[in-house]
């Protein structure tokens, strides 16, 4: 404790940000089966793990903080969500069963529910571990997300 | 240093990731009469047939990696504070210099004529939840009476109709989840329950449990008689505090811990549903028996036995209905006990399903209900927290779409751009 982690996050830079929402549509599209941003939405029923919002002149895209202290590790009842080494927050959409518990308590509004007949779990940012470099800052235009070690 | 741990459940590995967090080495060891620790919320999912091991909230791996010895299938009847250890049941003594007492809460079983006989359970451990399952099975149960309405009561009334069960849910108020939910909430939860084939009757008791050796049915205080195969008595918990008092710590309605979640006996730590615990809402100390404040007391405790001072920030009442397909999540002060508090609804249920409210007091968030559509309330959540003062934008509080653009600028500041999101950076402001 004390120390400062090794953890690489997405930080939104809202002076930047133009709404455009190409990193929600990113993060779709890679976290699907058919990396198709159309049939990611419209097939597969996924949703952003980034949001866009937008006040008047003022927009920011938030996504999972991985914070110092999660609350959302706390209160998970399955033990879906877990503390990487660094400090990353994944949560394990197989083992979650949809106690909305983290939605309830995430200070960022970062962990998503996804409901459907079929399906019922949380769903939230995971830093595109398997990816390497998170699609959101790639697809962003106008430098409003850059990937940069925790301050 | 050699820390011991009673109870097995999410305070105990709250503590465990506490103390490891400051020290790597010192042995650890957690005694439990129960077999494996598995999720307490989850125990319900059991009549919805949920595999076994998909209720495991920590596996073997865990304890393994974490040094940790798990002596389970005893239970630690007395804490010798002379000599430094716990006796278990066996007679076996475990010493230690740090001890973290989490044993949780018991089933509140009120004074009901034949409540001993075969068939009526409680519902707070697995093990009891497993033998209502094979008795419901082996005796051919059709017909089950809930004595209760919170949200142990409901969710088994949820399954067990599910199964196809005829479940009736008496309870003493005059709606369901009244200690918990606003009205409103109740009237909908309600409704989600009916359209399963569960009956409610309120304002009513069971006063006799009926039939020979095994339950046949319940007489109400109204004087009516349900038939009944199997009664499941969900009344609420009540501290388990046994264990604490003979180490002579000081128990209240639960045992009382300072800040840092010492009891009143130096070296003994408590945390969960077995402690009394700060209520942010109002200051009071008193049982929350939630699992995450469970978990974070533990894990304050863990960090202070292991040496590194640190408060707890205290807890709030906080619930999610997690059965129904529709989300019910609230936290706080739902029932305004007085006219100085302003309340805000977005109440769109039978149109859009959903349903949002507000509780304001002298300009703070202090509580909010979200049903339907429950993205982002955890936003909510935190104003309650960090006692923001949301007068400026308070109208946007019951909008499904209210953020974090929302909020002063100075809070996206602090936490987007200087990270603070340490336990301690999200004490009031």
């Amino acid at each position: 404790m004390g120390n400062k982690r090794k953890l690489k996050k997405v930080y939104p830079i809202e002076e930047n940000c133009i709404s455009c929402r190409y990193c929600e549509v990113a993060c779709t599209m890679v976290h699907s089966k058919s990396k198709d941003p159309v049939k990611a939405y419209k097939l597969e029923n996924l949703l952003p793990r980034a949001t866009v919002e937008v006040k008047g002149s003022v927009s920011l895209s938030v996504m999972c903080r991985h914070c110092k202290h999660p609350f959302c590790f706390d209160s998970c009842i399955s033990g879906a969500i877990q503390v990487g080494e660094n400090g990353q927050v994944y949560l394990d959409e197989e083992k979650c069963v949809g106690c909305w518990n983290c939605v309830l308590v995430c200070p960022f509004g970062a962990a998503h529910p996804y409901v459907t007949e079929e399906k019922r779990h949380s769903f939230k940012c995971d830093l595109c571990k398997d990816r390497g470099f998170p699609a959101c800052v790639e697809a962003c235009p106008n430098r409003a997300l850059v990937y940069d070690f925790e301050r | 240093m050699k820390y011991v741990i009673v109870g097995n459940s999410a305070a105990a590995v709250g503590c465990i990731t506490g103390i490891r967090k400051v020290d790597r080495e010192s042995p650890i060891t957690v005694i439990s009469y129960e077999s494996s620790c598995y999720s307490k919320p989850m125990i319900a999912d059991v009549l919805a047939d949920i595999p076994e091991e998909k209720l495991i909230y920590r596996d073997e791996d865990f304890f393994k990696s974490n040094n940790v010895e798990l002596v389970l299938g005893r239970r630690a009847v007395e804490i010798n504070t002379d000599s430094k250890v716990v006796v278990l049941d066996s007679k076996e003594k475990v010493p230690y210099d740090k001890l973290l007492i989490s044993t949780g809460a018991k089933p509140f079983i009120p004074p009901i004529s034949g409540v001993d006989k075969k068939g009526v359970f409680t519902f707070t451990e697995l093990s009891s939840a497993l033998s209502f399952k094979n008795y419901i099975k082996e005796n051919g149960v059709e017909e089950v009476v809930i004595v209760g309405s919170g949200f142990i009561g409901l969710e088994v009334a949820y399954f067990l109709a599910k199964l196809g069960i005829k479940v009736t849910v008496v309870e003493l108020l005059e709606r369901a989840l009244a200690r918990a939910i606003d009205e409103r909430g109740s009237e909908i939860v309600e409704k989600l329950l009916r359209e399963e084939g569960v009956e409610f009757i309120f304002k009513d008791s069971v006063s006799g449990i009926l039939g020979d050796e095994k339950v046949s049915g319940v007489k109400l205080g109204s004087g009516r008689v349900l038939k009944a195969g199997a009664v499941v008595v969900a009344v609420g918990v009540r501290p388990n505090t046994e264990l604490a008092q003979t180490a002579g710590v000081k128990v209240n309605l639960g045992i009382e811990t300072d800040d840092h979640m010492e009891t009143s006996v130096k070296g003994i730590f408590a945390s969960g549903d077995c402690v009394e615990c700060l209520d942010v809402t109002d200051g009071k100390k008193k049982p929350l028996p939630l699992f995450p404040l469970a978990f974070e007391q533990g894990f304050v405790a863990g960090l202070n036995m292991a040496g590194k001072r640190m408060k707890y920030l205290g807890g709030l009442p906080l619930n999610s209905l997690k059965f129904l397909p529709v989300p019910v999540l609230n936290a706080g002060i739902v029932n305004p006990p007085d006219s100085s508090y302003e309340v805000l609804v977005n109440d769109r249920f039978d149109d859009k399903g959903f349903y949002r409210k507000a509780v304001i007091k002298d300009g703070k968030l202090v509580g909010f209900v979200a049903v339907g559509q429950i993205d982002r309330v955890g936003i909510l959540m935190n104003l309650i927290r960090q006692k923001i003062d949301v007068s400026e934008f308070k109208e946007r509080l019951i909008e499904l779409d209210f953020g974090l653009v929302d909020l002063p600028q100075w809070w996206r500041e602090e936490k987007l751009k200087n990270d603070k999101t340490a336990y301690k950076d999200w004490r009031a402001v």
